[in-house]
């Protein structure tokens, strides 16, 4: 038996051609080898998406054909809109998430995840979401559009408008940039579920249980309140002064696995620029005085903002409520969950790993009740 | 740097534990301190939770504090009421299970996971699968009766009489037996999900999603299944032979961990042979017949029958249809999720592998209107 590592940490748990999270080299590889960078400027999210699942980029007929099986699959089933709208109007868009998502796939009898529910989960999160949040503002559910991407249609049902093109590719872009990474926790709680034999549903289900913790899926929205409570550039130094003096964590920075800047959020800095020019300005700010405070307080560590809090920036941009980043991150990283379960069927084997025994010596008998 | 690969993570230690110790040499299962055959007709289900959850067995007036407790959060909110009445009556039950605790588990704002909440999930599942239970054969749903304990209200709901005390003893020596059992697919699930900070309830639909999993939760159905296909003992030999020679994998035989008989088994096997004579005297055939023909394919492996041979015959005594085999080992089984949860959460790092990639290396990615 090996000694125990906290949090699994450098032991290597799958072994997987979907990405490769290069920490040293500050590098992220998607499937194929692409490096991300590669990928951000000019694909889109289904075709990220059509990478991931089937190892190759689209052709344009093969685009065009995943295109519409996905906007074929963008609805809810009855069953599904029903227990939506029983829940009570505030709920957490991510409890909505996972409960749609598990009543969306209830089904008479197991299956074998195949990439057809692969599309099909991937393809109806953004209607899920977007309901959940017109729910919550007490507003009429929007039907979803065929003729609009992934990206457009989602913001098209969340504001029941027709978006601006730049909203549309900034959207577009962050989606291509979190579909994948390693095996983050949220990933790893999919290939747990998947190695028992389960469905895909049940593997998505438990992703999104384990992405709406805020160590994980919960940082974006973490960093943008940041943001909203630092509020002014004058304020800057002030804040980050006072939150660190209270050993606070600045949200948003640091990653267990890059050594070096984070590719996603260099790509993302420089897209926030744009996407939002005045928060741009106070999270450009926030960053150059956080990173010199966390450089003298650990000069041994190598301190960085992470996809976290320049993903809040764009995601604002693009005209995301904030409530909704956790959920937005699901509707990324679904293609990468789903492309890691298929992989693993390939050679499926239940993950059990060992525990170390902590407790008393084995052989207490137990005292009768009423001695007790 | 990263250790080597290993396959399912065998022999890695993923978490330091005092809830429930596998001795695989040996042939022992204990919970903190106690092996499990001192515990298993001594004691109730009520009484292992309380060892789960607070670290030791219960004095009467903390026991009668945590049933009163159980039993007064035994009733669905309209909204998990909604959802059940939502899903299709012919779903699978452990996706109703899923489904419908993912909304009975909703909290208005984001908790760290406590004993409460632990309380809360651990009440609802039998209302949950009673409730779709009734629902399915058109029956009213019978309201808890919090007069009654865990094991008697749950078989109560189910068939809206209270049940023999005979059976009531069997499923409360069930659940006892099945509460823990180490790092087990599911329990790890849960606590990979715990280790985002995530809440207690999400643990708890990951863990579901992953005891659905044949190679899990579902093997004593599949038990079954293979029981009736035999179907006397005197074809046993034959059935099993021809099996064999179509490479059929024989069901609820084998353990990754123990080396010798699972000490459940041994304990449901001697309920079995006393509630249900005929399946008793059919399996007891199978089991030696099957066991001869492992050993003689392979003598250097031990060979044992598992907890979910007999498993199937007791839950079959007490009247469960077969689907409801692996949601009544959840019923079970959420004591010790919710116990690992809150181990997890009271000294939690965030479980984060590495993962070894296989794919190529950095390339050009090939323009839409270029590709093949």
């Amino acid at each position: 038996m090996t000694e125990y590592s906290p949090g699994l940490e450098g032991v290597v748990a799958a072994q997987t051609a979907i990405s490769e999270v290069d920490g040293a080299n500050g590098r992220l590889i998607y499937r194929g080898g692409y490096l991300i960078e590669d990928i951000a400027p000019t694909i889109s999210f289904e075709e990220t998406s059509y990478l991931l699942w089937n190892g190759e980029l689209p052709n344009r007929s093969q685009l065009d054909a995943l295109r519409q099986e996905m906007t074929a699959a963008r609805k809810l089933k009855d069953s599904t809109r029903s227990v939506i709208t029983s829940l009570e109007y505030d709920t957490d868009p991510m409890d909505v998430l996972r409960t749609a998502i598990s009543a969306q796939g209830a089904a008479k009898a197991l299956q074998k995840p195949t990439v057809s529910e692969a599309i099909a989960l991937t393809a109806v999160i953004p209607t899920i979401v977007a309901a959940a949040h017109r729910r919550r503002h007490k507003r009429d559910l929007v039907e979803p559009r065929a003729e609009l991407s992934h990206a457009a249609n989602l913001l098209w049902m969340i504001d029941g408008q027709e978006p601006a093109k730049e909203r549309v590719h900034w959207l577009d872009q962050y989606l291509v940039l979190l579909a994948d990474h390693g095996l983050n926790a949220s990933t790893f709680t999919a290939r747990v579920v998947a190695s028992t034999g389960s469905d895909l549903t049940s593997c998505v289900v438990g992703a999104i249980a384990a992405l709406k913790g805020p160590s994980h899926g919960g940082a974006t929205y973490a960093a943008r309140t940041m943001l909203d409570s630092i509020g002014s550039l004058e304020n800057v130094e002030k804040w980050l002064a006072d939150a660190h003096a209270k050993h606070a964590r600045f949200p948003g920075f640091g990653h267990r696995v890059y050594r070096t800047y984070d590719p996603r959020a260099k790509i993302l800095r420089e897209m926030a620029k744009t996407a939002d020019p005045k928060l741009h300005q106070l999270a450009a700010h926030t960053e150059e005085v956080a990173l010199k405070i966390l450089h003298e307080a650990h000069p041994e560590r190598p301190n960085a903002s992470n996809v976290d809090f320049w993903a809040s920036v764009v995601l604002t941009g693009a005209g995301i409520p904030k409530e909704l980043f956790t959920c937005m991150f699901a509707t990324s990283r679904v293609a990468g969950w789903t492309a890691h379960v298929l992989e693993s069927l390939a050679d499926l084997r239940i993950i059990r790993p060992a525990s170390q025994w902590m407790g008393p010596e084995p052989g207490k008998k137990p005292v009768p009740l009423d001695q007790r | 740097m990263p250790s080597e690969y290993v396959p399912g993570l065998e022999g890695i230690v993923a978490a330091q534990t005092e809830i429930s110790l596998v001795d695989g040499a040996n042939g022992q299962l204990v919970y903190r301190g106690y092996v499990i055959a001192d515990l298993a007709e001594e004691i109730s289900f009520e009484e292992v939770a309380h060892l789960f959850w607070y670290g030791s067995l219960p004095s009467r007036a903390q026991l009668d504090g945590l049933a009163a407790q159980l039993s007064s959060v035994r009733t669905l909110t309209p909204a998990a009421m909604t959802t059940l009445d939502a899903l299709p009556t012919d779903s699978d039950p452990m996706d109703v299970l899923r489904s419908v605790l993912s909304v009975q588990g909703v909290l208005p704002h984001l908790e760290k996971p406590t004993v409460e909440h632990a309380v809360h999930a651990t009440a609802a599942l039998p209302t949950i699968l009673a409730a779709f239970h009734r629902r399915r054969k058109g029956l009213d749903f019978v309201k808890p009766r919090p007069d009654l304990g865990h094991a008697a209200n749950y078989l109560y709901m189910l068939s809206g009489k209270e049940a023999a005390p005979e059976l009531v003893r069997a499923l409360n020596t069930y659940l006892v037996l099945l509460a823990d059992h180490g790092m087990n697919a599911s329990t790890f699930t849960a606590r990979v999900i715990a280790s985002t900070d995530s809440d207690l309830a999400s643990c708890v639909v990951g863990a579901i999603g992953a005891l659905k999993g044949p190679a899990h939760g579902g093997a004593p159905s599949a038990v079954m299944d293979q029981l009736e296909q035999i179907g006397t003992a005197a074809n046993a030999e034959h059935w099993l032979r021809e099996a064999r020679n179509r490479k059929e994998r024989f069901m609820g035989f084998g353990h990754r961990v123990y080396r010798t008989y699972d000490p459940r088994a041994r304990i449901l096997k001697v309920m079995c042979q006393r509630l249900n004579p005929t399946f008793y005297d059919l399996a007891s055939k199978v089991e030696e017949t099957a066991l001869a023909i492992l050993h003689e394919e392979h003598p250097e492996r031990p060979q044992a029958t598992n907890v979910e041979f007999y498993s199937a015959g007791v839950l079959q005594a007490i009247g469960l249809p077969k689907d409801f085999f692996p949601p009544t080992f959840a019923v079970s089984r959420v004591a010790g999720w919710s116990a690992h949860v809150l181990e997890q959460a009271s000294h939690n790092r965030l479980i984060r592998p590495q993962s070894e990639y296989l794919g190529p290396q950095p390339r050009k990615p090939v323009p839409l209107a270029e590709r093949g």
